[in-house]
């Protein structure tokens, strides 16, 4: 990636394989494409659950193992919709994480501060009321939490 | 060469039990257990010994879970600590998994030994939480001893005050806020240090008969939080203050049998927006609460436009609603 790229020009889309966040790339790919000068990171989050989750060790790294394979699956077909759409390479990356998130919304935040994107694109799940009541909203809490960042929320 | 166990031999061990619990309690044919991976074994009567200390196994203790009561609880046992004959509750490793389902809501769950043993280290001083310490067996299982608690629950214990509920609402309700402020800012130092309780509801508090002080119990359940780390414990919490405010569940079912006036008011935002059939908008039914408080309550209900983010929101709610609360 330039580093010098211009803040504004560099978008964070984060995924999480639904068809929500399928929709979100492709919002991205109409409104930027053909435009020089943008680039796009495609961000899947793995959240590991506490360790008290897991028996053992064993199981943790098994768990992380598989849920990476699905991340860069996940990853993979997303960054085909945007090459699809005529996006060149060197234009978009993809990049996995796997942490122990308190809140996805705080660790996309944090990654959109480590790439320094001035824009942070998210499908929303549109969960209920009840399961936002239990679980909180990501594209709420984004909406929220980012400073000095744009946040676009797709529907 | 006599037999040993930890140090023990089976003659001590029934020494102990002659004298703590009786000579003619003492098992003819006793066994004792240092490895508690298959805690099936161990019954009523067994001896385990645990951290260099005998224990004797009375019974599994119950509990009551989503609708199904008395439920027994085959890797918690009553015991008594045979050097000093005080009764425990010992808690063996029993991990669990799950899916749960509240409300159509699905949300993973588990059991974690290692959880419930490093909150009793980090609340072994304070007064509102159960007490007691963990140890591992031969095998590496962490074991929980807990200090018994005698008392009913403060659910329980709510129910028989006052003649009625406006009696109760004047004259004793205030104390059992203040009671529950306690027990939330108890909840609050958990959040503060990265943990959460994972099973609060109104049988997991115990009034202590000795104290007469609430305690929460039971911190080994946890569940897989998306966004909000604390929205199903806040979820609980508020359960449990819209059950003290109404003192007991106001359901609709119980209200068309004695006060149709009041059903005719009711709307479904007036209800718990997961449990839809009990009444969270509780001004409606008892006018004479406080409108700060019935405030709060609204926080949990189907209509409710916000929803608490932190202890910390909750707590501030509560304590400005409890200024406006037992005025003469």
């Amino acid at each position: 990636m330039n580093k010098k790229l211009n803040k504004n020009r560099n978008i964070l889309i984060a995924v999480d394989g639904s068809e929500n966040s399928k929709r979100a790339v492709l919002y991205v790919s109409e409104i930027i494409n053909g435009m020089e000068g943008f680039h796009v990171t495609i961000v899947h989050i793995i959240s590991i659950p506490p360790d008290d989750y897991f028996v053992s060790e064993v199981e943790k790294a098994s768990w992380i193992g598989t849920k990476s394979l699905e991340g860069n699956k996940i990853l993979q077909e997303h960054l085909n919709l945007l090459l699809i759409s005529g996006y060149y390479k060197e234009d978009v990356e993809t990049k996995l994480i796997v942490k122990e998130c308190i809140s996805i919304a705080e660790c996309i935040i944090e990654e959109q501060k480590n790439l320094n994107c001035g824009t942070i694109v998210i499908g929303r799940r549109g969960i209920s009321k009840k399961e936002e009541f239990i679980f909180g909203s990501t594209s709420n809490k984004l909406l929220h939490e980012s400073k000095d960042c744009s946040v676009w929320v797709i529907n | 060469m006599k037999e040993s166990f930890d140090g023990y031999s089976i003659s001590e061990l029934k020494d102990l039990i002659s004298e703590h619990i009786g000579a003619e309690r003492v098992p003819k044919n006793l066994n004792v257990y240092t490895d508690t991976s298959d805690f099936y074994r161990v019954d009523y009567d067994d001896v385990v010994i645990l951290g260099g200390k005998p224990y004797l196994i009375r019974n599994n203790e119950r509990e009551g879970r989503f609708g199904i009561d008395e439920q027994q609880k085959f890797w918690v046992k009553r015991a008594r600590d045979l050097t000093d004959g005080s009764v425990k509750i010992i808690k063996f490793v029993f991990h669990e998994r799950f899916e749960a389902k509240v409300g159509g809501i699905v949300f993973e769950c588990f059991r974690s030994p290692r959880k419930e043993a490093r909150i009793l280290d980090l609340t072994k001083d304070h007064p509102r939480f159960m007490h007691g310490f963990s140890v591992t067996d031969v095998s590496n299982n962490i074991i929980r001893i807990i200090d018994f608690i005698k008392g009913k629950t403060f659910a329980d214990f709510v129910l028989t005050l006052g003649k009625n509920h406006e009696d109760y609402y004047y004259n004793h309700f205030p104390s059992v806020l203040d009671e529950f402020i306690e027990l939330t800012m108890a909840i609050k130092f958990l959040h503060e240090h990265g943990e959460k309780h994972g099973d609060i509801r109104r049988d997991h508090i115990l009034k202590d008969s000795s104290s007469e002080i609430s305690r929460w119990i039971d911190f080994d359940f946890n569940y897989l939080h998306k966004e909000n780390f604390y929205g199903y414990d806040l979820f609980g919490l508020g359960n449990i203050l819209v059950y003290l405010a109404g003192r007991g569940d106001v359901t609709i079912q119980a209200l068309k049998q004695n006060n149709s006036s009041v059903v005719s008011s009711l709307v479904s935002d007036d209800m718990n927006i997961i449990f839809n059939n009990r009444v969270v908008n509780l001004r409606k039914v008892y006018p004479y609460i406080d409108e700060s408080l019935n405030y709060i309550m609204k926080h949990f209900s189907l209509g409710a436009e916000t929803f608490y983010d932190n202890t910390e929101q909750f707590l501030h709610d509560l304590m400005e609603a409890r200024t406006n609360i037992g005025k003469t």
